[in-house]
């Protein structure tokens, strides 16, 4: 209901501001004035509004880091999200000092070269000097910012070498939950596919592969130890999902027909995670980022990482696929 | 930049036709260019990420839809370097034999799927695979687009039997030819894709 | 009876079927803003879901009826509005409503032609973009809602209606009409590019050609390039969800079934489309970026700086921008080599930008700048262009990508890049040209107060949304406050809703000043803006083939602001020299 009051009473404002300025005009045409001329008054105004909103401007930008900054992702929780950041940081660092100085630029210029009928514009068409200056220099700072973003992609994007210790879990995404299967304690993933898919059996693992029967499949949360790399391989049974763990800066999109893969190491449990952004009712979530429908939204699973002991804890406590058919 | 020597008088829409037509044409071409480039390049796609992709032998129909249109082409042409040097009558009969190859190219392309089909290879349905589909797909609309050729043809033969054309008026023998050789030459692009790279 | 008959062909060929050039801009303009218009309520509508989630409201019940039970819409029916939103601003404002609009008004009268090249595929194009728009909006009122699955209609949510019931009727229609804009556009931009190489008047050398020529030039070669891919993925998309092929589909269980596609692949369809996609932001921002180019250059009375750079810069975002696509699929599991191109090639578009921006603003610098309502914003084009082409080097960063993908923070930055910077240039276009459209002024002081209310409240709107971002929260979603997670944003949210409720009544102020000064406002002068461009030199009132008499002749390029000779007195007499005006005796023929 307020919203109603306030959007009648702005559009009368709005309405009733044009009319004034309306017979304002009118009143104008009938002096014999230009209407369409703008006045020296004017223009100063106009000028004089291009600093203000200059200031307004940056102080709407410190004034919502302020109150939202806090409100940002906490601290990556996983190793390569350190570096990530890292890049974010030095990214934001030629961002904003580019942003500041040429607003400041755009709208000083506005305002001191505003209309002065008794001053001159310069004729001023080109330099090759300015203009190699400002396609250099723009090109010597993505250098950089190319570089090592490049340089930390690669990184991320290499797999986990299976010779090491790792985890291997398969995340599948389907409207509008996920499921994650461990591969047990062969190490390996039994054969899954969408025509398996049966009752409780939602993933759709072959039961007649071997590789299957010591696979664990969980609903709503899934545990990883932390420190150990974790291999992800991402399957979709219906359409495109994507797996997005924001605390993990890691996303992969889930694609029917596809397996994709993603690998992060986590390095801060949950309870420690709790501690440092001092809310008891923290946790990590997995979260849908690709709009795959009505519940997009409410598509989630929890994720937690355990300690080691605790970890393989949750772990044996887990049914089998075996033991479930 | 170079500029274009400039007439200051277009006031003429004759003028103006003259002048633009052909490369209004030449442009639709590059549009239509991209049309099957983006289909072809999405078999490239396919096959590079599709673990159930097959390919298969082409109807031999379809080699002689290959020489069917090349003929044609060559045959069209004739026809316009024969009204340039005023023989229209070489023009007539040249435009009726293309008009006659046209419509057998889209026989033999029917008899070359009909092929496929019999060998199994379904353009839609359970046992179609985006393979068997994109042959069918790029034929097809490379034929939609013959069919436009083949009207555009027919208007150069009616036009040519009521003596419309002569040494100075050729635009319009030479906007069907431009397309019917880019259609020609459409084909045969998609025949070797479909046999070498498909 | 003869008599009255010649005389209603007459009023159905001038202003519904015409071929002039300068008719059918005017029918995109307003077919455009009306599309825009229902595109701008939608916006409101979910920003009032997304403020206050749950909450019921009088207007959403009234409005949507059946979509929102009790003035709560439903969450399918959020999606379709986000959906047809994205659409209708993208395509049917931005890229038929601005290039429509301005390249037909301005290519003929700027290089000096009687009318398009053919006037005719001019009309068609029209009504294809009219037909394209109706079916369109009768979308939005079948069975199942408009199409819902965003507006890059990824396969196979946009192919099965299992997954949504938009994705039925809705996105058949939704794929009908945008074949048809598809035609629509091609057949425009055709007809751009052979008039711009082939119609130019005596003495009309390219280098001669306003900035905003070289834009709609580009930005029709861009079209012509990438619409019929897209055609092609339409189509394909035509065929699986009609006709039983499987390109895009494969290993689909829904609705308790496992579908009979099989083989296809949903990753080819995001190939094709961002094929177009990604030059489709340009098609939107380049017409935007040479309206202001030859607006700041007039409005400050000053050349415009650089002008061989901008031309340049153009043409390297032009190229670019078909090889850039993949920075869409960072996170789709491509190959990461592909990636890291892809970083490579995307972030090089930045040099190319800070070019145009370093030379927009030495352009400005020791300038006279007369603020019309054009000229404020142009201004703020600029300053979106930076604000939000700034992100871009975050997003276009594969590694950072990672983590912001598909979030607030893409929303906010293009909605600023791309959105405002293509919309203001639109306005700055309407009030500029207004007197060339319609023979009439718009009021400055309704302008510039139209000018303050937008730009602050289209920052108030989009730039709380990179904190959304930052928060890890993604796009797409019914509501922001689900989770625990995301429990504090809905300050942000609460914030960026109430800007966009404001917004969307100031925009009122240009639609009253828009009617009121069509069709009362005062008569415009032939040269209101004191500009050199050719444009000008016709009559005011609109007449068949544009000029009188010859077409003049040019004899310089268009940017002669403020040209002094040596004693320092303004060469010709005036701080502008029309390129019309043979050199002066003692002029010095600059090459620019």
């Amino acid at each position: 209901m307020m919203i109603i009051l306030v959007s009648v009473t702005v559009l009368l404002i709005v309405i009733s501001v044009a009319q004034i300025l309306k017979i304002a005009e009118l009143s104008a045409v009938s002096r014999g004035e230009k209407v369409y001329h703008i006045s020296e008054k004017e223009n100063k105004l106009q000028a004089i509004l291009m600093l203000v909103f200059l200031v307004f401007y940056f102080s709407f930008f410190a004034w919502q880091y302020l109150k939202w900054g806090k409100y940002m992702l906490p601290i990556s929780a996983s190793e390569h999200g350190v570096g990530i950041d890292n890049l974010m940081n030095v990214t934001w660092a030629l961002i904003i000092p580019v942003f500041i100085i040429t607003h400041i630029l755009l709208f000083w210029f506005a305002f001191k070269y505003s209309f002065n009928k008794n001053r001159k514009a310069i004729f001023f068409a080109h330099s090759n000097k300015l203009e190699l200056i400002w396609t250099l220099l723009p090109s010597l700072a993505l250098t950089v910012l190319i570089l090592y973003g490049l340089n930390n992609w690669n990184k991320i994007m290499t797999p986990v070498n299976p010779e090491k210790e790792h985890v291997l879990i398969e995340v599948v995404g389907q409207q509008f939950s996920w499921g994650a299967r461990y591969a047990g304690a062969d190490g390996k993933l039994g054969r899954a596919n969408v025509n398996f898919i049966e009752g409780a059996n939602f993933m759709g693992v072959d039961s007649t592969d071997k590789n299957a029967n010591d696979d664990i499949i969980v609903k709503g949360e899934f545990h990883v130890p932390v420190n150990v790399p974790v291999q992800f391989i991402f399957r979709s049974n219906d359409v495109i999902h994507s797996a997005y763990m924001p605390h993990f800066r890691a996303q992969m999109n889930c694609v029917p027909g596809i397996k994709t893969h993603f690998n992060f190491v986590p390095i801060i449990t949950t309870a420690e995670m709790k501690k440092i952004t001092k809310n008891d009712k923290f946790d990590y979530l997995l979260l849908c980022n690709k709009i795959c429908g009505a519940a997009h939204y409410n598509m989630q699973m929890n994720i937690i990482v355990d300690t080691k002991e605790d970890y393989q804890k949750w772990l044996s406590s887990q049914k089998q696929f075996s033991q479930n058919n | 930049m170079t500029s274009v020597s400039i007439n200051n008088q277009f006031d003429t829409a004759e003028d103006i036709k003259k002048k633009t037509a052909k490369p209004l044409l030449w442009i639709a071409i590059v549009s239509i260019v991209m049309l099957f480039g983006g289909w072809t390049s999405a078999v490239i796609v396919s096959k590079g990420s599709s673990p159930r992709w097959f390919s298969f032998d082409l109807p031999f129909a379809f080699t002689i839809s290959t020489l069917i249109i090349v003929a044609s082409s060559l045959i069209f042409h004739y026809g316009l370097f024969s009204i340039r040097k005023g023989n229209s009558n070489v023009l007539k009969l040249a435009s009726i034999i293309t008009l006659v190859l046209g419509v057998m190219f889209i026989v033999s392309q029917y008899y070359g799927w009909k092929d496929l089909y019999s060998n199994g290879i379904f353009a839609t349905g359970s046992k179609s695979t985006s393979a068997s589909s994109f042959i069918y797909l790029v034929t097809v609309f490379h034929v939609l687009h013959l069919l436009a050729g083949i009207i555009s043809v027919l208007v150069v033969a009616i036009k040519s039997l009521k003596e419309k054309y002569n040494q100075e008026n050729t635009l319009g023998v030479e906007l069907s030819i431009i397309y019917w050789h880019f259609l020609g030459g459409l084909w045969i692009y998609l025949f070797l894709f479909l046999k070498y790279v498909a | 009876m003869s008599t009255h008959h010649h005389h209603e062909q007459d009023f159905l060929f001038k202003y519904i079927f015409s071929t002039d050039h300068k008719m059918i801009s005017k029918q995109f303009l307003i077919t455009g803003f009306i599309m825009g218009f229902i595109g701008m309520i939608m916006s409101t509508l979910f920003r009032l879901q997304l403020g206050w989630p749950g909450e019921s409201f009088w207007i959403v019940d009234k409005l949507l009826g059946s979509w929102a039970e009790n003035g709560v819409m439903a969450p399918d029916k959020y999606l379709a509005l986000v959906t047809m939103h994205g659409t209708i601003m993208v395509f049917f404002l931005l890229t038929a409503g601005l290039s429509g609009t301005f390249s037909n008004l301005l290519i003929p009268l700027q290089i000096g032609a009687r009318d398009m090249a053919s006037g005719f595929l001019n009309m068609l194009s029209y009504w294809f973009f009219f037909v394209s728009s109706v079916i369109m909006l009768i979308s939005l009122g079948v069975e199942g809602g408009a199409a819902s699955a965003g507006w890059t209609i990824y396969p196979p949510l946009s192919a099965l209606p299992q997954a949504i019931p938009g994705s039925g009727l809705g996105m058949t229609l939704w794929l009908i009409s945008m074949a048809i804009f598809i035609i629509s556009s091609l057949l425009g931009s055709l007809n751009y590019v052979v008039t711009i190489l082939n119609l130019r008047t005596k003495g009309m050398t390219m280098t001669r050609m306003p900035l905003t020529v070289w834009a709609f030039l580009f930005t029709a070669l861009i079209g012509i390039v990438s619409f019929p891919v897209l055609l092609s993925a339409a189509i394909l998309l035509i065929f699986d969800r009609s006709f039983g092929t499987s390109f895009y589909l494969s290993d689909i269980f829904i609705g308790g079934q496992v579908l009979e596609y099989s083989g296809g692949s949903p990753i080819l369809f995001e190939h094709l489309f961002w094929f177009l996609g990604h030059p489709e932001v340009y098609i939107v921002l380049l017409p935007s970026l040479g309206i202001t180019s030859e607006i700041i250059s007039t409005m400050s009375r000053k050349p415009i700086f650089g002008y061989r750079a901008m031309i340049g810069s153009m043409l390297a975002i032009a190229f670019l921008s078909t090889i850039v696509w993949g920075h869409h699929m960072f996170v789709t599991g491509m190959n990461p080599f592909l990636g890291a191109v892809f970083t490579f090639t995307t972030l090089l578009i930045a040099i190319p930008s800070a070019v145009k921006v370093f030379n927009y603003l030495t352009t400005l610098w020791k300038g006279n700048i007369k603020f019309s309502p054009a000229t404020l914003f142009s201004i703020g084009l600029v300053s979106t262009f930076i604000s939000g082409g700034l992100t871009g080097l975050i997003l276009g960063d594969s590694a950072l990508d990672i983590n912001v993908h598909d979030t607030y923070f893409v929303v906010g930055h293009f909605h600023i890049v791309m959105g405002l910077s293509a919309v203001f240039g639109m306005f700055a276009g309407v009030y500029h040209w207004f007197p060339k459209l319609f023979g009439r002024m718009m009021d400055n002081k309704i302008g510039s107060i139209h000018f303050w209310i937008t730009i602050v409240c289209s920052y108030g709107v989009f730039f709380p949304m990179h904190f959304l971002g930052l928060a890890g929260v993604p796009r797409r979603y019914y509501t922001n406050s689900e989770f625990p997670l995301f429990e504090n944003l809905i300050d942000i949210n609460v914030v960026i809703s109430t800007f966009a409720i404001v917004i969307a009544f100031g925009q009122l102020l240009f639609l009253y000043n828009f009617l009121y000064s069509a069709l009362r406002g005062p008569k415009a002068p032939q040269n209101p803006w004191d500009s050199n461009s050719l444009e000008w030199t016709t009559p005011v009132e609109h007449i068949h083939g544009n000029w009188p008499g010859e077409i003049p002749e040019v004899h310089r390029w268009p940017y002669d602001y403020s040209k002094v000779d040596e004693s320092g007195e303004f060469v010709g007499g005036n701080d502008f020299i029309p390129q019309t005006t043979p050199l002066f005796q003692n002029e010095k023929n600059e090459k620019h």
